[in-house]
């Protein structure tokens, strides 16, 4: 019990005193986290959209296999990455191993089938008098797909948060692709990974309870957004 | 010319056919009415013509051009306000303004204008409900905003199915009159379904009858549903209650679906069952109500046979005085022969 009160306490003064390498991994952790998020809810809405509202030939069979790509372990799609961003994979040539935006891509990898998977259900669960409603109030196609989405933009910021939530506390990633290199690619995760290993419970608590507040002061807005 | 005109037309959900209408066509100006009970095919005829379904075979052309979904002939034009009206997730101005946007001219004055002159045409007054958000109103209410958000556009068509259903009186007194408000008004052709067809007649032109996704003839008139029986004298029959029985002649090729219909000024009203003439047959019952329609100026009377509902119109000579009133026992008086089989 003494070493968790010790975390917390520990975690007050890392980040009122400012310290580097809390701040290095915290900067890291958005950083990456960011670049998946934007990229995969960029991606995996408009997906999810076509999932959830169109019907064609075989929408039922891809549905299967982006629910079952929620299910990846992060440590398999850290492998997947890690052998096509390699020196010698077919993408080694990017200089992409052991950097954050290799990091990235592997996080998209993970947050993409849960934003078009809960997308697609939230379209799908959409009210069918929506459509009715737009197009007889004289929207056009483009009208009618924004307007969809804005109606249940409560639905999509649930995929989008949970997808962050994924992506923020996933270490395998992080550790097969970026490495845990001290001020390049060291991710609050991956730091909390090491802490634990060398036996400093306390750090580890502390670095946990910081990526909780940036759970939180992500979460805070998208609550408030939730009001209106 | 005519403002629908549909030709061939057959829908189907997964396969079931639940519309097929080879002919029919819908004037300028009119206010239609289109009964029939639960299942009959109104939804789904007023999809049709409101371009938010496109049929699975089959033609609908709108003012004489073929038209579909987002055509910029229909689109703001024709507006459909469905039974369950969606109300999006925003305050009620915002609710009335949303179609208002999309056309030319909207600037921020017009459109506050357009949308408070629908607000007072359904009576919902502007101070008190345009900020309300859309889960802050009662089923009338929320289907008053409805109306209004379709009223606002000034459409040359509103389609309304059921408008009436499941609102309190207030509602459907204010529905009804902001929409012969709007047919007078801006010339806005109305098409409304009900399942109560002496409140469509009340208010429509011509009546439209839907059963099973098809069309059973047109104005007043009533429905007999079978199966039928075939009596000693050859004539069909079916019991409306233990001893009153429909007779009618005719040879329909399904005696278990066959419907009869007969126009209600085919029919006559007695109160003294010992005043029909022979070889009209009577049918007593229950008069329930007497309506005025003031698109023809006549009485029509329903009255409750059984399970049956049968539609007459008094004659002009005994509307001003006449001795009939709701509650009492009457006869209906028809002639057998003069039956239409569907």
């Amino acid at each position: 019990m003494e070493y968790i009160l010790n975390g917390i306490v520990q975690a007050i003064k890392l980040l009122l005193s400012g310290d580097a390498e809390t701040f290095s991994a915290v900067a890291a952790t958005v950083k990456a986290s960011s670049f998946s998020m934007a990229a995969s809810l960029l991606l995996g809405v408009p997906l999810g959209f076509v999932i959830g509202y169109l019907r064609f030939p075989g929408r039922r069979q891809i549905r299967l296999v982006v629910d079952t790509l929620l299910a990846l372990p992060t440590v398999f799609i850290g492998l997947m990455v890690y052998a096509f961003i390699t020196r010698h994979g077919p993408l080694g040539e990017m200089g992409l191993l052991f950097t954050l935006p290799g990091i990235a891509i592997g996080q998209t990898i993970l947050a993409l089938p849960v934003v078009i998977a809960l997308s697609a259900t939230t379209i799908e669960g959409m009210e069918t008098g929506l459509r009715t409603t737009l197009v007889s109030l004289g929207a056009n196609r483009r009208q009618l797909l924004f307007t969809s989405l804005w109606e249940v933009r409560h639905g999509i910021l649930a995929a989008g948060l949970t997808a962050y939530g994924r992506v923020m506390t996933e270490v395998g990633i992080s550790m097969m692709v970026g490495g845990n290199i001290k001020w390049h690619t060291r991710t609050i995760t991956t730091a909390i990974a090491l802490e634990t290993g060398k036996g400093m419970f306390s750090t580890g608590i502390a670095l946990g309870l910081v990526l909780l507040l940036i759970a939180f002061a992500v979460t805070l807005p998208a609550s408030m957004l939730r009001r209106k | 010319m005519s403002l629908y005109e549909l030709k061939d037309i057959v829908h189907d959900y997964d396969g079931q056919p639940v519309l097929t209408i080879d002919e029919w066509t819908v004037s300028v100006d009119a206010v239609t009415g289109v009964v029939g009970p639960n299942g009959s095919g109104k939804s789904t005829l007023l999809s049709l013509l409101g371009f938010v379904a496109k049929p699975a075979r089959g033609e609908i052309r709108y003012q004489g051009r073929r038209a579909e979904t987002f055509a910029d002939s229909v689109r703001g034009k024709v507006a459909l306000l469905p039974q369950d009206a969606y109300l999006l997730k925003r305050s009620v101005y915002n609710n009335i303004a949303y179609g208002l946007r999309f056309k030319k001219h909207a600037g921020v004055d017009n459109v506050r204008l357009r949308v408070h002159e629908a607000m007072e045409m359904v009576g919902l007054e502007p101070e008190a409900f345009a900020r309300r958000p859309w889960f802050a109103l009662s089923g009338g209410e929320a289907r008053r905003v409805a109306l209004a958000a379709r009223l606002a556009l000034q459409p040359e068509v509103l389609l309304m199915d059921e408008p009436t259903a499941s609102v309190d009186a207030t509602s459907a007194r204010m529905i009804k009159a902001a929409a012969l408000h709007a047919r007078q008004q801006w010339g806005t052709t109305l098409i409304a379904t009900s399942h109560d067809a002496n409140w469509l007649a009340d208010i429509a032109d011509q009546l439209l009858h839907l059963f099973r996704g098809r069309i059973l003839g047109s104005g007043f008139q009533t429905l007999i549903f079978g199966p039928w029986q075939t009596n000693g004298d050859g004539l069909l029959t079916k019991a409306l209650q233990a001893d009153q029985v429909f007779e009618a002649h005719g040879h329909p090729s399904d005696m278990n679906t066959a419907v009869a219909a007969i126009a209600a000024d085919r029919m006559e009203l007695y109160l003294d069952p010992q005043r029909i003439p022979a070889p009209q047959r009577g049918l007593k019952g229950i008069l329930l109500h007497l309506n005025y329609e003031q698109s023809t100026g006549r009485v029509g009377a329903a009255v409750q046979v059984g399970d049956a509902m049968l539609n007459v119109y008094l004659p002009k000579s005994q509307a001003s005085h006449s001795s009939f009133a709701p509650g009492q026992q009457a006869w209906v008086a028809y002639d057998p022969r003069s039956i239409e089989w569907y």
